[in-house]
């Protein structure tokens, strides 16, 4: 689905990411993992064509990617926001339009994922009137309404409360099932081992680790991700577990 | 896929919906409705009466003040007598007291009054009518000049007029002054209301976090722009509204007011003119003719000066130009506002960029009284040339009439700079709207400028 290929980018003396190389399959759950200021947002911002790399390529479905190849992504970026005075549906009838959906078409998909998701009743509400969860599955719709072949989630846990963080993980998994190729970025250790066939660990601007989740788990037997994580990021061995 | 219309389309319609646009939209037409009217409605309402005693020991004010639709004035004898009678009756109000010299004339006059000073219509006809009586006895008494003669020399004015010599034309510099005034200023104030709105938008969506939400969908350019020429359109629309509405409430005023402004006037008329036979002395009805001239024809000559000035000024060629220098001088500082939003996160820190980047549009203001004595000097055309200040600096001066040249060269540098704003505005834009929670300087406004994407 997206091939990452020798990827560099800095911010004047600052190497934000340095040759990356990842490769992502159709149909799959792909963790991207990493401590803050490694280099994921980057990396994220690079293939959603916000900022561009100063060298390297990204093929998309078999083909170098362009401008056109982005309104198949469905993008839910770590820092987001709403227009905080304006009506949740005709917001997000909005959001749905830049990403060349029609008005109709768009209302219709609003109205059944706002009612499955139990929200409907807040369309005509302003967004400020919302909680911070109710919020949070707004943007979660509006990311996945056009049916994009690429979903990017940076951090999509943080904020939920733990039966929202189920629902969307209930979500995720079903947009898996439909086809959707999925990458997202995590701290979350126990959701990224649930919900991830492959991952990338990312640290200092390079790829550390990737591979599938079951071949990595089983190069480190006995560890969880956590601890994984942890000693390829400290570059210690821990012997405490063994005890 | 272009989105720019998308864009505007949700700038333009959140901010027309809101209450707060069409407030404003309102109180503007009410306000010019008021200041047309206030002015009538005072003239007609009826002021308190007062009554006045009068009590001359010079001799040379007798039976010489003149009682008016406000002021009674009635002689009065001995102070003494006038002053019990000011403690004992309600109704009398003031005793205007004028002392006896004994070789020259009098100098000083009093004004007495119990609790209530007398009110300020009163003591300026006390003080008016003392001064024109003094003056009316040198004149007649001591000089021997007659009533007729007095009431051409009161009655006769000069009016200084300043022409073309070529065409012959009045030149009506006051009502050019005026006009040219109040288009900088109105252009000043759209430029900078419009444009902080684009900054507080801006700001809006970085603090908010919605941006990066959005630039995936929408070029940062694409947005900016969208935004710029949305709350410009906004802008528009307010203008336009406000010629319609102030048109419509000056229009209703005049039919509802027109009853109330006659009957004002020839009332005015009226007791000028029943006075003016009751009045015994030759020298009171020559002040009443004089009055009469004052009043009529002086303000007859304003009005026709009025419109034959305003006619003289090219309001076509001045709408075209207004709406010109508006769009464009928009648009030059919008994208400056919108890169200055972009920089910060809050109003606060805003204004060490919004501060240097507005200088030329505050100084383009501060100068214009050094520009009025000389509208075509060297000074005001510089800043009617170049493009930062000519937005306020060249509509103050079409007015007065501008060699075509100027014009033109003023209009296509502003053509050829906004691109140039809008694009720096861009470069820096793109780049600091995705950054959070960094004090910027002005040392990385630079770095952002040569930065590539």
């Amino acid at each position: 689905m997206l091939y990452i290929n020798h990827i560099s980018k800095t911010f004047g003396d600052f190497s934000a990411l340095n040759d990356v190389n990842l490769h992502v399959s159709r149909g799959t759950v792909f963790g991207l993992l990493g401590p803050n200021g490694a280099g994921k947002t980057t990396l994220i911002r690079i293939i959603n064509h916000i900022i561009r790399p100063d060298s390297g390529q990204l093929i998309f479905d078999g083909h170098p990617m362009s401008d056109e190849d982005v309104v198949r992504i469905g993008y839910l970026p770590e820092e987001r926001g709403l227009y905080k005075k304006m009506k949740v549906g005709e917001q997000a009838v909005y959001l749905a339009r830049l990403k060349g959906l029609d008005k109709d078409t768009a209302e219709r998909r609003l109205h059944e994922w706002f009612d499955r998701l139990d929200i409907d009743s807040w369309w005509n509400r302003k967004v400020e009137e919302l909680s911070k969860g109710m919020q949070q599955k707004v943007q979660f719709v509006v990311t996945v309404l056009h049916e994009p072949q690429l979903l990017i989630f940076d951090e999509p846990f943080s904020g939920f409360d733990p039966v929202n963080a189920d629902i969307l993980k209930r979500e995720i998994l079903r947009l898996k099932s439909q086809g959707s190729t999925i990458i997202f970025s995590t701290h979350n250790m126990p959701s990224a081992e649930e919900l991830c066939d492959e991952i990338a660990l990312i640290n200092h601007s390079e790829v550390v680790l990737s591979g599938p989740l079951a071949e990595i788990k089983a190069q480190h037997p006995g560890q969880d991700l956590d601890r994984i994580f942890i000693e390829t990021v400290t570059g210690k061995t821990s012997n405490n577990q063994a005890i | 896929m272009n989105k720019i219309p998308l864009v505007i389309q949700r700038e333009y319609l959140t901010r027309v919906k809101k209450p707060s646009f069409w407030i404003l939209t309102l109180v503007v037409p009410i306000l010019i409705a008021a200041i047309y009217a206030i002015p009538i409605v005072l003239a007609s309402r009826p002021l308190e009466h007062a009554n006045v005693l009068v009590v001359d020991d010079s001799g040379l004010f007798q039976g010489q003040f003149v009682s008016g639709r406000d002021i009674t004035y009635f002689d009065a004898g001995s102070l003494d007598y006038a002053k019990r009678q000011l403690n004992e009756n309600d109704s009398l109000d003031a005793i205007v007291y004028i002392p006896a010299r004994e070789t020259t004339l009098p100098s000083d006059a009093y004004l007495y009054y119990r609790t209530d000073a007398p009110s300020v219509t009163v003591q300026g006809d006390v003080n008016n009518q003392l001064q024109k009586i003094l003056r009316n006895v040198i004149l007649q008494d001591v000089h021997g000049i007659s009533a007729e003669d007095y009431a051409l020399i009161t009655s006769t004015s000069i009016k200084l007029r300043t022409q073309d010599i070529e065409t012959g034309r009045d030149g009506f510099l006051q009502i050019k002054l005026i006009v040219g005034a109040l288009l900088a200023i109105l252009v000043f104030m759209a430029v900078f209301m419009f444009g902080s709105q684009v900054m507080r938008g801006v700001m809006e969506e970085k603090t908010s976090r919605i941006v990066e939400v959005i630039v995936c969908s929408v070029k940062p350019f694409q947005l900016m722009m969208g935004k710029v020429v949305g709350i410009g359109l906004v802008g528009l629309t307010q203008f336009a509204l406000w010629v319609v509405l102030s048109g419509i409430a000056l229009g209703g005023l005049r039919i509802t007011n027109d009853g109330l402004f006659q009957q004002a006037q020839s009332r005015h008329v009226t007791e000028i003119s029943t006075k003016g036979t009751e009045a015994t002395n030759q020298y009171q009805a020559a002040q009443y003719q004089a009055a009469q001239y004052e009043a009529g024809m002086g303000v007859d000559n304003d009005i026709q000066d009025l419109i034959e000035g305003l006619g003289s000024i090219n309001f076509g060629m001045l709408i075209v130009l207004f709406v010109f220098y508006f769009v464009f001088g928009y648009l030059l500082y919008a994208s400056l506002f919108a890169a200055a939003g972009s920089l910060v996160d809050n109003e606060t820190d805003s204004q060490q960029f919004t501060l240097p980047m507005t200088i030329p549009l505050i100084l383009s203001i501060l100068l214009m009284p050094a520009m009025v004595n000389e509208p075509s000097g060297a000074l005001s055309t510089w800043l009617s040339i170049i493009p930062f200040t000519s937005p306020v600096a060249m509509l103050f001066r079409i007015p007065f009439g501008v060699p075509i040249w100027q014009v033109v060269l003023s209009m296509v540098l502003l053509l050829a700079t906004f691109p140039l704003c809008i694009w720096a505005a861009a470069k820096i834009y793109r780049t600091a709207i995705l950054r959070y929670g960094q004090k910027t300087t002005w040392k990385d406004v630079g770095r952002f400028l040569r930065m590539g994407r």
